[in-house]
């Protein structure tokens, strides 16, 4: 099975790709001016940000990157595009011949370019009776087109490699998690000789689910020894099919010719005021060779936030990475929604001393644990009014065990006694002691009187 | 400043002579004392308060939100809106009998055109004494209707004048320009309307307007220019070229530039398939003419809209425009065009770099009967531009100014400088003038 995509997806820069029109808007067509609309005589200013960003994600993924770039007019007539025609690139996209490694192997990058959004377009009111109306705030929000080679081998691969590259994208020009939402695909999946187009797949999960119907349906077609007509399809969301696109898209002609109003753009000058960026999973690889720690472990701290890879390293630094990686995995994860917001110089520095005391056996594991929570309390860590809750956890914990004596009897056959210690604890505290806190003093307590 | 004239004088030159297609409806600015100056602007270049139709059917009732650039930094030296001047269709013509709003009439004789497409700027500049009219040339649409109504046409390199506000023809050929009946009148207003508009990209590389004194010592005669041309336009120019030599001291050359004869094809291959571009935009939804039924499929709307609205000629350059962008045939045709572009531009450089000008006639007769340009084929109209394409496909800044009269009509010639050198161009417009006897209409009272 051989599978290629193309990506659109929206760069957050503030104002549009071509006009001052803020890219976030509420009101349908409160977003829109002369330029976005395609008044007669309005004429497009490129916003530099978003060719800024298209260099960094060709860079990325490395791509060559062309010294000059212009733009393109690409022409057809629907209802959305204000001018008939998209301001694309044709001739000249900002990169070509890359590459992206997913799952260990290399997906060849065709091209990245820049191009502009059109409008959007809602159906309402009964079948039969529909109207079509036209938001364009779209209209002119900047898009980067990235077009896979057919390197993909399986519905499943293709999501991955979109989620993989999103992460990256996340961090590399700033998009958040709801804009994925709105990431467009065109996939083209061929099992045999010919090729199909599913065009305009949003989101994620709809690219998976689309790939998965057209390859079951070729393959039923070739099991059946037919032929697979090569056409362009679109996959209803609602029914979770492909349909034969209505129109004919027999080999469409956009008549493209150079976008006069536009200029020569010197890429080389850009791409040279750009820093080179750590993207997450680039940085989890790294960090997994550098401290010879799992790939999966290393992976799952980029992915919480890249502040706690700054965390982990500087652990990894000043003790064993293993350990390093247990304690942000273990005690640090637990409290990390505290934490985040008080991450700086100081708190990383109280942090690595917590766990240099702990692997230097000063102070005790649950010990080191309840200074990492008073840290991300904003307490200080060695405060004895901090050591307070400690012990009010340590009360909560006998009083049950002296109610409940059994708990310890049991505890020597089946551990999973204390759970009940656990699960009364969490309820009483309502939540002000993490689980892994409680499962530990509550070790600690029953290893005590069983000793 | 010159007197201006009354309302009623305007409106009356305006019933016989047609040159607006729509004129300020408060023209009381016209009696105030001092007199205000009055320009008008090209009906493609949009203005609050009136309609921009670009002489289109398909734009009637499209009132723009914003001032084209040229027309505010007008406005912001006080002066006052006359009206919009009539033009052929999105400036698709030669004659501006083009146009879906009636046809200017030539001030010198009412049964000829006025030229074009900036026909009816040409008109009010001939017949309104101290008038500005700011008119666009994509490939000779200033100069053309200069020389047919015998006044001065100015158009700026490509890139001098911000073109935001001007409704597109070819976007990588157009220019704003002025018209006026006296060289100084056009060292007045081509420092208004010149310079960097961050709103235009494409005005925002030029070097700035240095008008600083230029004389004007050799000059250079292709010799491709003088064949076809009408008899009496031949022997204008040649006394005009002698006057040069024997009253101003101007070296005249002949020169050779062979690829003049490419040009025209060139152009029209380059300014149809932008024009074919920029008028997919028209049809009946966001703005302009409503005159379909809109409950049926979208292409059906867009279709019928166009169908009914635009004119023969713009049908036909859309077709022209659209083919040569096809593929198999873009290589062949617009491609191509951009190579002889550059050939063209490069034999003007050589030419240039050891004269101040390229002097030729600008039209090849003066202003045709109306009853004969119907007999016009398209093409024959399209070869009457021979002259004004060349400088117009090269970006050039160019002048056309009256230098005979046959019939009663004026013959204009043609000067063509460097890049950015407008002010050679005034040069000659000031030393020409000042010896050369400018006739004007005269209009029955």
């Amino acid at each position: 099975m051989k599978i290629g995509l193309e990506i659109h997806v929206q760069l957050p820069t503030r104002s549009k790709l071509f006009c001052s029109c803020p890219t976030t808007a509420d009101e349908p067509n409160s977003s829109v001016c002369p330029t976005c609309l395609g008044f007669p005589g309005s004429r497009p200013v490129l916003n530099r940000r978003a060719l800024e960003m298209a260099v960094q994600i060709a860079r990325f993924l490395e791509c060559r990157v062309a010294s000059e770039i212009w733009f393109s007019r690409k022409t057809y007539f629907y209802p959305d595009l204000p001018k008939h025609f998209q301001i694309t690139q044709y001739d000249s996209p900002v990169g070509v011949d890359g590459s992206f490694v997913v799952g260990g192997r290399s997906i060849g990058i065709w091209r990245v370019h820049v191009e502009e959004d059109p409008g959007r377009i809602k159906r309402v009111g009964r079948s039969g009776e529909e109207v079509s109306l036209i938001d364009y705030n779209r209209s002119g929000i900047p898009l980067v087109e990235i077009v896979t080679a057919p390197d993909l081998t399986s519905p499943d691969e293709a999501r991955n490699f979109l989620n993989e590259l999103l992460v990256e994208l996340r961090h590399i020009i700033g998009t958040t998690a709801s804009d994925e939402q709105s990431v467009r695909a065109d996939a083209n999946i061929s099992l045999g000789e010919e090729r199909v187009e599913v065009k305009n797949v949003q989101g994620l999960k709809n690219l998976e689910r689309a790939l998965k119907f057209e390859a079951s349906r070729q393959q039923k077609l070739l099991e059946a020894g037919m032929r697979v007509v090569r056409e362009t399809r679109r996959f209803d969301e609602e029914r979770k099919v492909t349909l034969s696109a209505r129109e004919k898209e027999l080999e469409e002609d956009y008549g493209y010719i150079g976008e006069p109003d536009l200029g020569v753009y010197d890429l080389s000058r850009i791409s040279a005021g750009l820093l080179e960026v750590e993207t997450p999973l680039r940085r989890a690889q790294r960090m997994s060779a550098h401290y010879v720690v799992d790939y999966d472990k290393a992976r799952q701290v980029v992915l919480t936030s890249m502040a706690m890879a700054d965390l982990f390293e500087a652990l990894a630094n000043a003790v064993d990475p293993e350990v390093a990686m247990n304690w942000t995995l273990g005690p640090i994860s637990a409290n990390w929604e505290l934490l985040l917001p008080r991450m700086n110089d100081q708190s990383t520095k109280e942090i690595v001393e917590v766990v240099q005391l702990v692997v230097g056996r000063q102070i005790t594991d649950s010990e080191g644990r309840r200074r990492i929570g008073a840290i991300a309390m904003g307490e200080c860590p060695t405060d004895i009014s901090c050591a307070v809750q400690d012990e009010a956890l340590g009360s909560l914990i006998n009083d049950y065990l002296n109610e409940h004596p059994q708990v310890v009897r049991d505890h020597a056959s089946n551990p999973k006694a204390a759970n009940a210690v656990i699960g009364h604890v969490m309820k009483v505290a309502k939540g002000k002691y993490n689980s892994q806190e409680i499962v530990e003093a509550t070790r600690k307590e029953i290893e005590r009187r069983t000793s | 400043m010159s007197c201006s004239p009354t309302p009623e004088r305007l409106i009356q030159l305006n019933e016989r002579f047609r040159i607006f297609c729509e004129m300020a409806e408060d023209l009381s600015g016209l009696q105030d004392y001092p007199p205000r100056p009055t320009f008008s602007a090209k009906d493609n270049l949009c203005a609050m308060g009136f309609q921009a139709r670009a002489g289109s059917r398909i734009l009637e009732g499209y009132r723009p939100p914003f001032d084209a650039t040229p027309v505010w930094r007008m406005r912001q030296e006080g002066m006052l809106l006359l009206g919009k001047t009539n033009m052929d269709e999105f400036g698709f013509g030669t004659f501006s009998t083009n146009s879906g709003y009636d046809v200017p009439r030539n001030p010198f004789d009412a049964g000829r055109a006025c030229g074009g497409s900036s026909g009816g700027a040409a008109a009010a500049t001939s017949l309104l004494e101290g008038h500005v009219a700011l008119g666009v040339s994509t490939g000779g649409s200033i100069s053309c209707p200069a020389s047919f109504c015998g006044v001065l046409g100015l158009t700026p390199t490509y890139g001098r004048v911000s073109r935001y506000g001007l409704i597109d023809y070819g976007n990588s050929l157009d220019k704003v320009g002025l018209m006026t009946r006296d060289s100084g009148s056009l060292r007045t207003w081509l420092p208004v309307i010149s310079g960097p508009d961050p709103k235009d990209p494409t005005s925002c590389v030029q070097p700035m307007l240095d008008l600083s004194p230029r004389k004007v010592e050799r000059v250079a005669v292709p010799l491709e220019a003088m064949q076809n041309l009408g008899s009496g336009v031949e022997s204008s120019f040649a006394s005009a070229l002698k006057s040069l030599q024997d009253d101003h001291d101007i070296l005249v050359e002949e020169v050779s530039m062979p690829s003049l004869k490419f040009a025209l094809s060139a152009y029209y291959v380059l300014a149809t398939s932008e024009a074919s571009t920029n008028l997919a935009r028209y049809c009946g939804m966001r703005f302009g003419v409503r005159n379909s039924n809109i409950s049926q499929h979208f292409n059906d709307f867009f279709s019928e809209t166009r169908s009914a609205n635009f004119g023969t000629e713009a049908k036909r350059r859309i077709l022209l425009g659209t083919y040569a962008r096809m593929v198999g045939f873009r290589d062949r045709y617009y491609m191509k065009a951009l190579a002889v572009r550059q050939l063209v531009i490069s034999e003007y450089k050589r030419v240039l770099n050891d004269h101040d000008l390229v002097l030729t006639p600008t039209m090849p007769f003066i202003a045709p009967r109306f009853a004969d340009i119907e007999k016009m084929r398209p093409l024959e109209a399209y070869q009457a531009d021979f002259l004004t394409v060349p400088p117009n496909l090269a970006g050039l800044p160019h002048l056309s100014l009256p230098c005979g009269y046959i019939e009663g009509m004026p013959v204009g010639m043609q000067a063509v400088a460097p890049h950015w050198e407008e002010r050679a161009l005034l040069d000659i417009a000031e030393r020409w003038t000042s010896k050369f006897q400018m006739r004007f209409p005269e209009v029955a009272r």
